[in-house]
């Protein structure tokens, strides 16, 4: 099986190497549909990885705050730009040590969940990925974040 | 006395809002420091000559009741010649009128020359030390942080047993949401100190504790009965809060089975220290009161000593009678 092609991009990204299974999360993160088309592959054989999703948008460019969150969902995430048709940019996502202002602690209690601050967090270790709130000090696996 | 010069430089104009912000030498330099304060060892708290802090101001902020935290802040503050200002209710805070942490931060930190800061939330201190301009102590963040708790624990486990390396020390009660469990646990990992841990399986350590310490390959017996604990040189008692139980049969039977009195305390013989951050409900009887090892009241006199040695750290000069102390 080949990846899904009922389109080509002319324009847009391609969210590759996603864990199976992840593919629903992405386009949650991102706050999809707001552009498109977009096409899903889930479970796509994969020559590096055995099986992976795979996510296409037509339109969509990413910001640094969108894809520091998308790289939350596995080690190996790439982001491919597209332009004219052909991949113009291709990044391997890497999670930054430190997290500032992309993610919302999930203690109820954590003060920043009330005063007008930015959420910060430290990465703690390699995939599975967990985090340690700068503010209420609790620790919280990528899945719960 | 041995002074780590800079470990005890350290301190000045610092915030003090977590114990893991702070190394084994910087831990070791504040208690050496306090023992400097500790003149009169059987008597009242030493107040210094000439007033190191005259002039200068402490404000207290607790957005959450407290009495020994905030007293004790108060008292160091005073004998060190310095003045106090603040509020022990958020009622009568602006906080009240829908004022921010943040706001009220930038305010008060113009009228003091450090904060003290007790709140609800868990992360306010952090938040108020990256706000202000002046050192900011807290004095415990919901369930998260009581660093000075933790210091005075350490200076009276090291006053009464003479040393923190080579002790087994149990926790005892509330595992899983007692902060001062956590922060003293955590501090307590710099020493060679075998952990014991005591409790109710649903009151059991957080898992991510049990990782930190796995982390750094320690870890600690849990057991539920405190007669599975073997041998201890410490036992710190904390109070099992009945809202934590939404079953209040369970508080019930919970409370009474983590209750320490003297004939439960008898097979580890006179050398057990007894310590618990108070206010006590049941969980330790008065007839324990009069053991030699019961420490509980004299942590509370020594709050007072280690809190002036980190207000002089952070705010003073040199320390005093430095060569004749």
């Amino acid at each position: 099986m080949t990846q899904p092609s009922d389109f080509q991009l002319t324009a847009g990204t391609v969210i590759d190497h996603l864990p199976v299974g992840t593919a629903a999360r992405a386009l949650q993160l991102l706050g999809l549909p707001r552009e498109g088309p977009i096409t899903v592959g889930i479970n796509v054989p994969s020559p590096r990885h055995g099986r992976k999703d795979i996510v296409r948008v037509e339109g969509l460019f990413l910001e640094k705050r969108e894809s520091d969150r998308l790289a939350l969902l596995g080690p190996n995430v790439s982001v491919s730009i597209v332009r004219d048709g052909a991949v113009a940019e291709k990044t391997v996502l890497d999670v930054p040590e430190r997290l500032r202002g992309i993610l919302t602690c999930p203690n109820p209690t954590c003060i920043t969940n009330e005063e007008p601050v930015s959420s910060s967090f430290v990465r703690l270790g390699a995939f599975p990925y967990s985090f340690r709130c700068t503010y209420c000090e609790r620790i919280t696996r990528s899945a719960d974040l | 006395m041995a002074q780590n010069h800079d470990a005890t430089e350290a301190f000045r104009g610092r915030s003090v809002v977590s114990t893991a912000d702070f190394s084994k030498d910087e831990i070791l330099a504040l208690l050496d420091a306090a023992r400097a304060f500790d003149r009169y060892h059987d008597g009242p708290v030493w107040t210094p000559q000439p007033p190191e802090l005259q002039g200068r101001v402490l404000g207290t902020l607790f957005f959450e009741a407290s009495t020994r935290t905030r007293l004790s802040f108060e008292s160091a503050m005073l004998r060190l010649g310095g003045s106090v200002l603040g509020f022990a209710d958020a009622r009568i805070s602006s906080l009240s009128k829908g004022e921010s942490l943040v706001d009220t931060i930038k305010v008060v930190e113009g009228y003091c020359d450090a904060i003290v800061l007790r709140h609800p939330r868990e992360g306010a201190a952090r938040l108020a030390a990256e706000t202000a301009h002046i050192p900011v102590i807290n004095g415990g963040d919901g369930s998260n942080q009581h660093p000075t708790q933790t210091f005075l624990d350490l200076y009276t486990i090291r006053e009464a047993a003479g040393r923190l390396d080579g002790l087994k020390v149990g926790f005892m009660g509330d595992l899983r949401y007692g902060r001062t469990v956590h922060s003293l646990t955590e501090a307590l990992m710099h020493f060679d100190v075998d952990l014991k841990f005591i409790g109710p399986e649903n009151l059991s350590l957080p898992q991510e504790l049990r990782e930190h310490l796995a982390a750094h390959g320690r870890s600690g017996v849990e057991v539920e009965h405190l007669q599975d604990a073997g041998d201890l040189d410490v036992l710190y008692m904390t109070r099992i809060q009945a809202e934590r139980f939404p079953d209040p049969m369970d508080y019930e039977r919970v409370r009474h089975a983590y209750r320490v009195d003297r004939a439960a305390l008898e097979p580890f013989g006179e050398k057990l220290k007894i310590l618990h951050p108070l206010p006590r409900v049941n969980e330790v009887a008065h007839d324990v009161d009069d053991l030699p090892g019961a420490l509980y009241f004299r942590q509370s006199r020594n709050g007072v000593i280690v809190r002036m040695a980190l207000l002089h750290l952070i705010l003073g000069g040199a320390l005093p009678g430095r060569g004749d102390a």
